[in-house]
């Protein structure tokens, strides 16, 4: 399972970030799937995802994976996590994903109030809702949250707060730039929800704002 | 995992990589610490030393360390569960599985989650206070539920209680009248847990995305909150099986 309804971060960078999930079920609509589950990922093409894994490969598009070796690799049973970085490439992929109807299950990790409206306007009635509680016990702990809007996008906690900060230290320190640096740290994700466009912007807003010991 | 340490040239690259922090400096040697390593396999996948001397030995198949890599690396398939990841499939497919039919509410507890990882003892507190409270079902897929030696009691089998794991999901499923007293079970246990944990709760939605109320305010009246952004079930899915 993936932790994608904890992801952190400022409303207006969450507004950018929508993950979405295709998931044949075991023992229900499995059997067949891989023909659907392709068609929907050709759909996911044609919008422009900001990343997608296929379950099969478990390399993410920044991991070293073509997207024609997505494709090739979906067989039965295969899920695909995307992850899309605007309102209007999301509303375009729910009304394409509803139209091609291909009776697998869809899922979309975002804001609630914004998946609603889109959910409306493209005429689907969601089915289910995972809310989040939040955190809970020794946060005190935890790294802080400007770096836990970075960690949190890999819905396996895959992104290490040390590489963060490694990367917040090489873009302050001009080794790399920020969209360079954001694909560092989307290469560690297996679950290929981490979102570079967004990690990118994150990476400007932080690194003007942190001091290096270690140039 | 572990770094061999004849072939490793000491350049450093693989540490800020674990999510663990449990690569270090050893004689100039990067070297992986066998406690605090989950074997989530991050360093390995990410393909950054530079001469392979990162490898995944034998013994991370092993029981008890098995579980590591069975909690901790999304790449793997759980043993007993056949699912990759963590838990199960939880809302993703209610919309064809019912799992979580109208009446009733899920509740997931994801261990150590985000990023701190957790030792067993920690999950045992959990399954403890559940079974105490009465209110102990696990689903019978969940990975955790393999782990139970007594049910009554919530105890894990003893020979667990050594390991960490990068995070685990403990899910329930039970008539939504009985969210209150899981809800107050969850608050009292908080207290007494060295690592975190994150909270769900799945329940089926009304016409147009609207979260039912009864269930908004039982969050509420338990002294919990719902954060903006969820995962969102849309209803495309069909049974052809």
């Amino acid at each position: 399972m993936t932790h994608s309804l904890h992801r952190e971060g400022k409303i207006e960078s969450l507004e950018k970030d929508y993950a979405v999930f295709i998931y044949p079920a075991r023992g229900y609509n499995y059997k067949g799937s891989a023909p659907k589950v392709r068609r929907l990922v050709e759909i996911v093409y044609q919008v422009g995802p900001a990343n997608m894994i296929a379950t099969t490969l478990r390399k993410n598009l920044y991991s070293g994976v073509e997207p024609e070796a997505v494709l090739d690799s979906i067989k039965e049973g295969c899920r695909v996590f995307t992850v899309f970085n605007s309102r209007d490439k999301i509303r375009d992929l729910l009304k394409n994903l509803k139209e091609a109807d291909q009776g697998i299950s869809i899922v979309v990790s975002g804001l609630i109030d914004r998946v609603r409206d889109i959910a409306a306007e493209v005429g689907i009635n969601p089915h289910t809702i995972n809310l989040s509680l939040g955190i809970h016990g020794g946060t005190e702990k935890l790294p802080p949250a400007d770096i836990r809007q970075f960690t949190t996008m890999c819905g396996h906690a895959m992104i290490s707060p040390k590489l963060v900060q490694d990367v917040i230290r090489r873009v302050k320190t001009g080794k790399v730039d920020s969209w360079k640096g954001s694909m560092i740290l989307a290469n560690p994700c297996a679950c290929g929800i981490y979102n570079p466009h967004r990690s990118q912007e994150m990476l400007e807003d932080l690194s003007p704002l942190y001091t290096v010991s270690r140039w | 995992m572990i770094v061999y340490k004849e072939v490793c040239v000491g350049c450093g690259r693989c540490q800020p990589y674990c999510p663990a922090g449990a690569i270090f400096y050893e004689d100039h040697k990067s070297a992986i610490d066998q406690e605090a390593c989950y074997e989530c396999g991050t360093c390995l996948r990410s393909e950054i030393c530079p001469v392979g001397a990162i490898v995944e030995p034998p013994h991370v198949y092993e029981y008890p360390r098995a579980l590591r890599k069975y909690f901790s690396d999304p790449t793997s398939t759980h043993a007993v569960t056949g699912i990759q990841g963590r838990g199960t499939e939880e809302s993703k497919t209610n919309d064809v599985t019912l799992r979580c039919p109208p009446g009733s509410v899920g509740v997931a507890i994801e261990i150590g989650r985000p990023t701190l990882g957790m030792g067993l003892r920690d999950i045992q507190k959990i399954t403890r206070a559940l079974a105490q409270s009465g209110e102990y079902e696990i689903e019978p897929n969940n990975p955790i539920h393999s782990m139970i030696l007594n049910p009554e009691t919530g105890d894990l089998k003893p020979e667990l209680l050594d390991e960490k794991v990068l995070s685990a999901i403990i899910e329930m499923q039970f008539e939504k009248e009985r969210l209150p007293g899981i809800l107050q079970t969850i608050k009292k246990v908080i207290p007494q847990l060295d690592s975190v944990f994150t909270l769900d709760v799945v329940t089926m939605l009304d016409e147009g995305l609207s979260i039912p109320q009864d269930i908004l305010d039982v969050i509420k009246s338990e002294g919990f909150m719902w954060r903006p952004n969820a995962k969102i079930n849309l209803g495309l899915g069909r049974v052809t099986e």
